[in-house]
């Protein structure tokens, strides 16, 4: 063969590769336009303090052109019921699991298992005892501060004037570090006042001693201290609370609670979403935690512009 | 260093100049195609983006129309019509008619007095604790513009409680109504809220596609109405230019917000002022345009590979005749004798006749410059034949006069019966090749002669090998040594000159030697003996051994001829050294045809006459 003739047999072989390349990134291309798919497991998972959290996975899934599930579950889970439902998950195709971790101590071991499977973020709060020991990328709001911001506007509420007050806490028990952080919080911004805590909470008010304000540190109980109150049930006491549902607002607009600290939870859904949807278009890219941000509403802010974007969102 | 590149095959030239041609064309065409498509498709999603827009504008006219015949037909049929004092149920009876049959789109009627009270709603439902309306933007509006009505931007509704602990997204329709109270005239506010979700579900369809292009609604001063990504705004997430855009008359627009290049389509909802915007982010032109541009890449590629076995094919049509030719060309020049290629094209069909021509023209006067060569050197050894012929006669007929006039008549006529013989010899009937034997007998005839003149004033003695005899030489080659012996070896010998002539075959050659004792020469004067032909010579005719030296070389080669070896008061041995060429009629031929015998043809000759 002549090396006019070799040349010939070079550039046919060149083209053809090329054309094979081509076809091959078309394929590709087009098989990449398959969304990823990111499942959500948290608890009671229809309810309504989860919309704005729902919703804000929503509008993350839009931007981040994701396949969103959110994994239906019982009001209360365990945590054998929530990892099996994350294997659960993850048998059935999902790429990346965001989840609100129960109490348990060998939970973050559990989950570092699964990890190795799919990455992992975790909403509301972390699965470790202390925030910085835990290993998983979360997003949350600042308990503490909330817990702090709550007693603020109530010190504002009485002028600083706390002394001889009694106040009793009503808060859940399946979230104890999210929790004690607001009591800390709490506890914190009233040391000093004179104001007492006469006791603290998992369920009912009902045959607690009489107080002069019941706080109320997560959605549940807020709504259940605010139905008391407005079924005079609470001793004149007055309600204040951290909640994220309409109903929780509701209460706060029939002036069943004095003031409303709302956690961001659109934002929580909207980060948590964007970082696992990230990390799955850049393998090497990690997720990053976040703090969300909180609104306190009063009563007559409630209709208020930035407010009524908030009621929106918990809407939905 | 200015290395020369090695030139290009015709082939290789063509195929490339063809390549590189339909690359470019098809480079070209490939950009125009995708720049054709490009602009084609653009104009198609804009248009068709335009006629969504415009479809969906009169939805939501329509809808806003239908609000406003809500509004009229409460206003003109139920307010104006009855007096709320007396017939308030009339009213809410009417109110109730017209709600039912837009529940779907409605989630409340409600009039107000001009204090802010409830006057009338539909569906009847608890007010709120003091709501103070009058502090509602949607009142404060109304009253405002009181000729108006007035659509405010989507909020929650703060009027009622219905004990379900939900909030409702509304856009209220508000006017000033005039209603009568006990028979007074009095202005009062006529509310329709409409339910939000009937403009969001309209915009929701018309975003469905997520592909970056979308749609949004604001009022006339940019206040959003409805974004698909609204939280975000709000959140500062993401970010929208809507108090611009709020701006624009009805039209496509670019536009530059946030570094990202994008078609802005504004449609203006009638009376509202509203305005429904589409964007479409050029991404979204790419992106459609990706399938389009690997169809492109893939079909330039196939065409390419088409084209390359195209102009292969040409190339090999077009070169092949000429690499033919050229074969047969280079054939020919590296000796062979090969048929000049003629084929291809006319052209070079011609060419090819043209070279053949020309080679056969070659070989003509090759052969006749050959012909020429042999005639010129054959009238060169003519000549100097001639010159020889005359030299001798002079001598011989000199010798024999002094004979005669000395009356030695036995001796002349000796003489010339050995001048007969030499004659003879010389003439051979005109050849120029003789055999050895015929030479020596010539040169002995001629010795003969000489002894008589010189009166025997030396010896000769002649010592040849038997198988020379039969060897050709160019006659009269030893005649001239011979004299140049007897003249200058012999001079001043007294009786005691002594020649010998020998002959000797030894490696295909043949050595004819003429030694003598005479005087000899210095080295000077040897090495002009061949070499200066104008010399003046001291006896004879002055024809000496540079003529039987150059006839030599004429006939038998460069590598033959004379050697004088000499040695003063010694002797001179000059030795003729020709090929031994066997002795045939066809060698004679040969020889005096000027053909040269190389060593092997003389083996050969030697082989079969042995």
């Amino acid at each position: 063969m002549n090396n006019s003739g070799k040349w010939f047999h070079v550039i046919e072989a060149v083209l053809a590769v090329m054309v094979i390349l081509m076809a091959a990134a078309m394929l590709l291309e087009k098989n990449s336009k398959q969304y990823r798919k990111i499942s959500v497991v948290i608890q009671d998972a229809e309810d309504t303090q989860w919309a704005a959290f729902r919703y804000g996975l929503k509008m993350a899934a839009q931007d981040q052109k994701v396949e969103l599930v959110v994994a239906s579950t019982a009001d209360v889970l365990t945590k054998e019921e929530q990892l099996n439902t994350i294997k659960r998950e993850i048998e059935l195709g999902a790429d990346a699991v965001i989840v609100q971790p129960v109490p348990g101590d060998d939970l973050e071991q559990k989950l570092r298992h699964l990890e190795k499977k799919v990455p992992i973020m975790l909403v509301e709060y972390t699965a470790a005892k202390e925030r910085e020991k835990s290993q998983f990328p979360s997003v949350e709001p600042d308990h503490s501060a909330m817990g702090e911001a709550l007693a603020e506007e109530l010190k504002k509420d009485y002028c600083g004037n706390l002394s001889g007050k009694k106040y009793g806490i009503l808060m859940k028990a399946d979230a104890p570090h999210a929790m004690n952080s607001r009591r800390q919080g709490v506890e914190k911004a009233l040391q000093d006042t004179g104001i007492v805590c006469s006791w603290v909470v998992d369920g009912s008010v009902e045959n607690k001693p009489e107080v002069d304000i019941v706080i109320a540190l997560d959605n549940n109980s807020l709504i259940k201290a605010a139905e008391q109150a407005a079924a005079n049930n609470l001793h004149g006491a007055l309600v204040y609370g951290i909640g994220n549902s309409t109903q929780a607002a509701y209460y706060l607009d029939t002036g069943s609670v004095e003031c409303l600290v709302v956690p961001d939870e659109f934002s929580v859904g909207y980060y948590s979403l964007t970082e696992a949807a990230e990390r799955l278009r850049h393998f090497f890219r990690g997720m990053k935690s976040r703090v969300v941000a909180y609104t306190v509403i009063r009563r007559e802010e409630l209709f208020e512009e930035r407010n009524q974007e908030i009621l929106f969102t918990m809407c939905q | 260093m200015n290395h020369k590149s090695k030139p290009r095959k015709i082939q290789s030239t063509i195929m490339a100049a063809f390549s590189i041609m339909s690359a470019s064309i098809m480079l070209v065409l490939g950009i125009v195609m995708y720049l054709r498509f490009s602009v084609a498709s653009k104009h198609d999603i804009i248009q068709s983006t335009k006629k969504l827009m415009e479809q969906t504008g009169e939805n939501l006219e329509d809808y806003l129309v239908s609000m406003r015949q809500i509004s009229d037909a409460v206003y003109y049929n139920v307010i104006k019509e009855n007096d709320f004092s007396s017939q308030d149920k009339d009213i809410q009876k009417g109110m109730n008619l017209l709600y039912e049959a837009n529940s779907r789109n409605l989630r409340s009627i409600a009039v107000y007095n001009h204090y802010g009270s409830l006057i009338a709603a539909e569906p009847v439902a608890l007010q709120k604790e003091d709501p103070d309306v009058t502090r509602q933007d949607w009142y404060q509006k109304a009253f405002k513009e009181v000729e108006n009505m007035h659509f405010s931007t989507p909020h929650i509704q703060n009027l009622f409680d219905d004990h379900t602990h939900r909030y409702y997204w509304v856009i209220s329709l508000s006017r000033v109504v005039e209603l009568t109270d006990h028979g007074i005239p009095m202005n009062g506010v006529l509310l329709v809220d409409m339910d939000y979700a009937g403009i969001s579900r309209m915009m929701k369809k018309i975003n469905a596609i997520n592909n970056g292009q979308y749609y949004y609604l604001c009022d006339s001063n940019g206040q959003i109405i409805y974004h698909n990504r609204q939280i975000q705004i709000s959140n500062g997430i993401a970010y929208e230019n809507s108090i611009q855009t709020a701006k624009y008359k009805d039209g496509v627009y670019e536009d530059l917000f946030r570094g990202e290049k994008r078609k802005v389509i504004v449609n203006t909802i009638s009376y509202t002022g509203w305005k429904l915007v589409g964007i479409i982010p050029y991404a979204t032109f790419n992106q459609g345009m990706y399938d389009i541009r690997y169809f492109i890449v893939i079909l330039i590629l196939l065409m390419a590979m088409m084209l390359v076995v195209i102009n292969r094919v040409i190339s090999v049509r077009i070169s092949s005749p000429i690499l033919k030719l050229n074969e047969s060309v280079t054939e020919y020049e590296a000796g062979e004798k090969p048929e000049i290629y003629i084929g291809g094209s006319q052209e070079i069909r011609y060419l090819g006749y043209s070279i053949q021509r020309s080679y056969e023209q070659i070989d003509e006067l090759m052969h006749k410059i050959v012909l020429e060569q042999t005639e010129r050197r054959k009238s060169e050894l003519d000549a100097l034949q001639s010159q020889i012929n005359p030299h001798f006669l002079y001598n011989a007929l000199d010798s024999i006069t002094w004979m005669i006039e000395g009356e030695r008549n036995d001796d002349a006529v000796v003489m010339i019966s050995e001048l007969a013989k030499l004659f003879r010899i010389s003439l051979s009937k005109g050849r120029t090749i003789i055999n050895i034997k015929d030479e020596l007998q010539h040169a002995k005839s001629y010795m003969n002669i000489q002894k008589v003149r010189y009166k025997n004033s030396f010896s000769i003695t002649f010592d040849v090998e038997q198988e020379v005899y039969a060897c050709c030489t160019v006659k009269l080659v030893l005649q001239p040594i011979l004299e140049n012996a007897i003249n200058y070896g012999m001079e001043g010998m007294d009786d005691c000159g002594e020649i010998k002539v020998t002959g000797t075959l030894k490696d295909g050659n043949v050595t004819l030697s003429v030694a003598d004792n005479g005087v000899g020469m210095s080295e000077e004067e040897v090495s002009l003996v061949l070499t200066d032909s104008n010399r003046i010579h001291k006896h004879g005719s002055g024809v000496g051994l540079v003529n039987v030296n150059n006839r030599i070389q004429i006939l038998f080669g460069k590598e033959y001829g004379l050697l004088v070896e000499s040695e003063p008061d010694e002797g001179t041995t000059v030795s003729v050294r020709i090929p031994a060429v066997p002795y045939t009629e066809e060698n004679r031929k040969k020889l005096e045809m000027g053909h040269v015998f190389s060593r092997e043809e003389i083996s050969d000759n030697k082989a079969q006459h042995l």
